[in-house]
């Protein structure tokens, strides 16, 4: 047997599995957006655009994607601030170091229910430790105030790879950099911004790119937080209302159209960051 | 000074970071009456059992537990014999579309669950798979395949070749090559691989959600959703559940968190 077959012959199973539980439901689902179904029976009609059309004239829609556009923007910004400022922290050299690096990595770890869950306890209007605290019955779940309940739990969640990231880059700049940055005189903010920020240009670039995918298409967090008594409308995103559309009102047809679109609103924008990422890294 | 600063911002980082898991741990074992006191007690005055106790007696947390462990442990060893001899071959094979596989390996890796989960609910529903384990585990099977094979492919590259074709030029078939030479080198590799593919199948929720009905087969993140939402919330038991979820991921974690802090790796939550 050929090397050539065998490595075939290896990577095979891999490549069925990923064609059939992977590539072949991509496709199905665009398929499956240009026809009317419903999500458990197997009778379907050919609409053409028509689900496309009906998802743009519905302003549910229009209002889920302003509502996710918030929740991701606000979200990868604090998540970036934190990260970035956890990182140069646990990248300083100081006793118990592992550990806290451990601690601070351990949200990201932890299943999305058990988050939600200890968040809600912590913001419970009535007896949550949040509201002792500040003294005022907050409404944490309410209308006003869910939103940001909800970015609460995903920065405290999601920061740690920001985290991890910048950490491990930071790791690997050469401290001469820095010593010759002090010999020239330059403070500490000027050697954050002079010499680290240049060296974590790259990884930042991969880092922003992975959340913004991530977060504009997250479901559990969003989801669990509505579960039992939120302020739904105020947080639904573009990927719960596609979930709804698909499992609460049946609309499979619908549902793919919208998980389509998600997918090409990411793509437009991907094109766009990296070809203004270019354009900086000309100039 | 900059002692000053390190210190406060640590501290703050930590109390952020950490307080959560403290303060469900204390609720888990407080009496009923003391949750609900005012002014709340940092720590609990007696130490009691009773919610983690209702949690088996008055709801199914031991039937979602079995299922839990099942599924995560046939989802890793699935992946893992799947992956492990297609990672090899990328790294040790010369083939055409190799690097094609390697780029489209990478390109699936960033889909995220919700556009995928509609086709794949009428895909599984026509295999007559949806509300059966053997279905979740292909699911997550699936999942966690692209970033497997990433992560054991850069494990593979790291060998070097030379140990391998000693071995093949002392006359050892290729089998016995790699299961004496290149196996136990890899071994590490594998291991954290199998983790991460342990947390992301432990920790799902929308996969389980939308592929099981039946109560009987959910898993803890399915389960214990339910339960919150099933009538008012006994936040004792609740805490207990999330403190008993945690112990499995707290474990395993001890383990990989070495990888993650070198920078490894740390996609393979993927959240």
């Amino acid at each position: 047997m050929t090397a050539a077959r065998t490595g075939w012959l290896l990577v095979l199973p891999a490549l069925l599995l990923l064609a059939a539980l992977t590539v072949y439901p991509v496709a199905y689902g665009i398929w499956i957006s240009f026809f009317s179904k419903h999500s458990f029976f197997p009778e379907q009609q050919f609409v053409g655009l028509g689900n496309y059309a009906a998802v743009l004239a519905d302003e549910e829609f229009w209002r889920s994607l302003e509502l996710g556009l918030i929740y991701s923007l606000t979200t990868i910004a604090l998540q970036l601030v934190i990260g970035v400022a956890a990182a140069l922290l646990l990248n300083e050299a100081f006793p118990g170091r592992g550990l806290a690096r451990a601690v601070s990595i351990f949200p990201y770890v932890v299943p999305t229910v058990v988050a939600v869950i200890i968040w809600k306890w912590l913001l419970n209007s009535q007896f949550g430790l949040v509201n002792y605290l500040l003294g005022i019955p907050v409404s944490w779940m309410g209308r006003d105030w869910i939103m940001v309940s909800l970015i609460i739990v995903s920065v405290w969640q999601f920061f740690p790879f920001v985290l991890l990231a910048v950490l491990a880059r930071l790791q690997t700049i050469p401290p001469e950099l820095y010593e010759a940055a002090t010999v020239d005189g330059a403070g500490a903010w000027r050697r954050f911004v002079h010499v680290t920020l240049p060296q974590l240009q790259s990884v930042l670039f991969v880092v922003v790119l992975l959340r913004s995918i991530w977060m504009f298409t997250k479901f559990d967090t969003p989801w669990l937080m509505i579960q039992g008594g939120g302020a739904e409308t105020y947080i639904r995103t573009l990927p719960i209302y596609t979930y709804q559309r698909t499992f609460a009102y049946y609309e499979a047809g619908r549902g793919s159209a919208m998980a389509v679109i998600m997918f090409l609103m990411l793509v437009a924008a991907a094109a766009l960051y990296f070809h203004f990422w270019r354009r900086e890294e000309q100039l | 000074m900059k002692r000053g600063i390190l210190f406060s911002g640590v501290s703050v980082l930590l109390f952020f970071t950490a307080f959560p898991f403290a303060w469900m741990t204390a609720t888990a074992f407080k009496r009923s009456h003391e949750i609900f006191t005012t002014p709340p007690t940092l720590l609990p005055e007696s130490l009691t059992l009773e919610n983690v106790a209702r949690l088996f007696e008055q709801t199914r947390f031991a039937v979602y537990l079995g299922n839990s462990v099942l599924v995560a442990t046939c989802t890793v060893l699935l992946t893992l014999a799947i992956a492990t001899p297609a990672a090899y071959a990328l790294t040790r094979f010369r083939f055409r579309g190799r690097e094609a596989i390697s780029a489209a390996v990478l390109f699936t890796y960033m889909f995220a669950p919700i556009m995928v989960i509609i086709p794949f609910y009428v895909l599984m529903r026509t295999l007559e798979l949806t509300n059966t384990r053997a279905g979740l585990v292909l699911a997550y099977t699936a999942f966690c395949l692209p970033f497997a094979l990433w992560l054991l492919r850069t494990f593979f590259q790291s060998i070097p070749l030379d140990l391998e074709e000693a071995a093949l030029v002392d006359g050892a078939s290729r089998p016995r090559a790699v299961l004496y030479v290149v196996l136990p080198l890899a071994l590490p590799g594998v291991v954290a691989t199998g983790t991460f593919t342990f947390i992301l199948a432990w920790n799902d929720y929308i996969f389980a959600r939308v592929l099981l009905a039946a109560d009987e087969l959910k898993t803890l993140p399915v389960g214990i959703a339910d339960l919150y939402n099933a009538s008012v919330v006994d936040w004792g038991m609740i805490m207990s559940a999330g403190m008993l979820v945690l112990l499995p991921v707290l474990a395993v974690f001890v383990f990989i968190q070495k990888y993650l802090v070198a920078g490894w790796g740390s996609g393979g939550i993927k959240g």
